[in-house]
């Protein structure tokens, strides 16, 4: 596998890690480019059910943030 | 059996007299040996269609919702624990059922002894321990202890947690050693092993829903296979919308399964549905020590938050 | 619990990561990521609870 195909959906919560996604944006950090962002209000939000979608559709993997 | 029956006759038949239950949930016979199907008694003279025997694997407790009235419900070790849940959970109250507990000694795997007989079986009687089945060719007299469910061979709780009355004498639990030998043998395939052995058990499987409709626990108004806007599980026999199925529907039981059966002996290709959720039950276990219905007082392990909870998966 | 489900049922544990990142944390994110990609990268691409769309 190259590293461009390599598909991981990240389901983040809005006010922990996609805040912290975006300042490392703002802080011009250098990071591998593999994950698809999802933005959920909050992880409680998160259900089993779309860890499952999100692999059957195709992800490679599936990373939970809060 | 025998006399168990004839005290959980004498049971519903005073609590309907007096009126103090609308309904007793029990067993009664069905129209084939070896199969009993849920009742509902009504009046005094309809007590006897009641019977209890090894062959009532189904779980009585998935009728004590959305009852009006109080109803009485016979429950065996397992039921009593899904009745707890019941309440737990806010699905009914406690003073709206009574309950009949009855002490079991196991069910009996109806497949297995149907596999001995080339035949369809034509009478099925027990006494104690040993079991007479009679096809049309030959007869043979089993015993039952060689015949029992996985599940109940593996069952820990025999005797009712909580009851009204009691329809016989408690019996003795069992001692296991090691009350997950299957979880066990699976966990110790690699992941390719594994994984073959998932497509394998639900290759099978037909997508009637059997196991989620016999299962005490799957009460929500619309599950999630039949959700439409928007639709997480494809509704054809699709390989991975079966599996996504299964896997959703164990998960939904995850610290809340009993272990009663009722999900196998309702499946009728035969698929063991129990290995997906033995393994929540495991965990379950060995990560909150919690096995389900067991204390009316507790929240489930999922439920509540507590500082000792295991957070080794996150980083 | 869900991530041991999975395993058991033979999807590889690297496939479901969980973290927890405050948003003042932005380091971490960055090596939490890191890891992440190396791990999937190791294992490669996924073919067992794909659907197949014929």
């Amino acid at each position: 596998m190259t590293e461009k195909n390599t598909k991981i959906v990240a389901f983040l919560c809005n006010w922990c890690s996609y805040g912290a996604a975006d300042l490392a944006g703002v802080s011009r950090m250098q990071y591998p480019a593999d994950t698809r962002v999802i933005r959920i209000p909050c992880t409680g939000r998160m259900s089993p059910k779309f860890i499952l979608s999100a692999l059957r559709e195709g992800a490679d993997a599936v990373w939970v943030s809060g | 059996m025998n006399t168990c029956i004839n005290k959980i006759r004498e049971i519903a038949s005073k609590l309907l007299e007096n009126g103090e239950v609308e309904k007793v949930i029990g067993f009664a016979n069905g129209t084939i040996p070896m199969a009993t199907s849920p009742v509902v008694i009504n009046s005094k003279q309809d007590v006897d269609k009641l019977v209890f025997n090894s062959t009532c694997g189904l779980n009585l407790a998935n009728y004590v919702r959305n009852q009006k009235g109080k109803v009485a419900v016979i429950a065996k070790g397992c039921d009593s624990r899904n009745i707890v849940t019941h309440i737990v959970e806010n699905q009914v109250k406690r003073d709206q059922i009574h309950i009949i507990g009855v002490p079991c000694t196991g069910m009996i795997n109806k497949k297995k002894i149907e596999a001995l007989f080339g035949d369809d079986i034509i009478e099925f009687t027990e006494d104690g321990d040993t079991l007479n089945v009679k096809s049309s060719t030959r007869e043979e007299t089993l015993n039952k202890k060689e015949y029992l469910r996985d599940n109940c061979t593996l069952c820990m709780h025999r005797n009712p947690v909580v009851y009204d009355d009691l329809a016989g004498d408690l019996v003795q639990e069992q001692t296991l050693e090691n009350p997950y030998p299957d979880v066990d043998r699976i966990e110790a395939m690699d992941a390719d092993a594994k994984w073959q052995h998932f497509q394998e058990l639900t290759q099978n499987c037909i997508r009637c829903y059997a196991c989620r409709n016999a299962c005490p626990l799957c009460y929500c108004p619309t599950c999630f296979v039949d959700e439409s806007g928007p639709q997480w599980v494809g509704k054809g026999q699709n390989k991975t919308d079966v599996d996504t199925f299964h896997f959703l529907r164990a998960f939904h039981c995850a610290g809340r399964c009993t272990d009663c059966g009722a999900c196998v002996e309702a499946c009728p290709m035969d698929i063991n549905v129990r290995d997906f959720t033995r393994k929540l039950n495991k965990d379950s276990f060995e990560m909150f020590g919690w096995e389900a219905g067991l204390d009316i007082t507790k929240r489930p392990p999922l439920d509540v938050y507590s500082p000792g909870d295991p957070n080794a998966f996150i980083k | 619990m869900m991530g041991n489900l999975l395993e058991h049922m033979g999807i590889e544990k690297d496939r479901v990561h969980f973290s927890w990142i405050s948003s003042a944390e932005a380091t971490k994110f960055v090596d939490v990521v890191k890891e992440i990609s190396d791990k999937v990268r190791a294992i490669g691409p996924n073919t067992k609870f794909v659907k197949d769309y014929i």
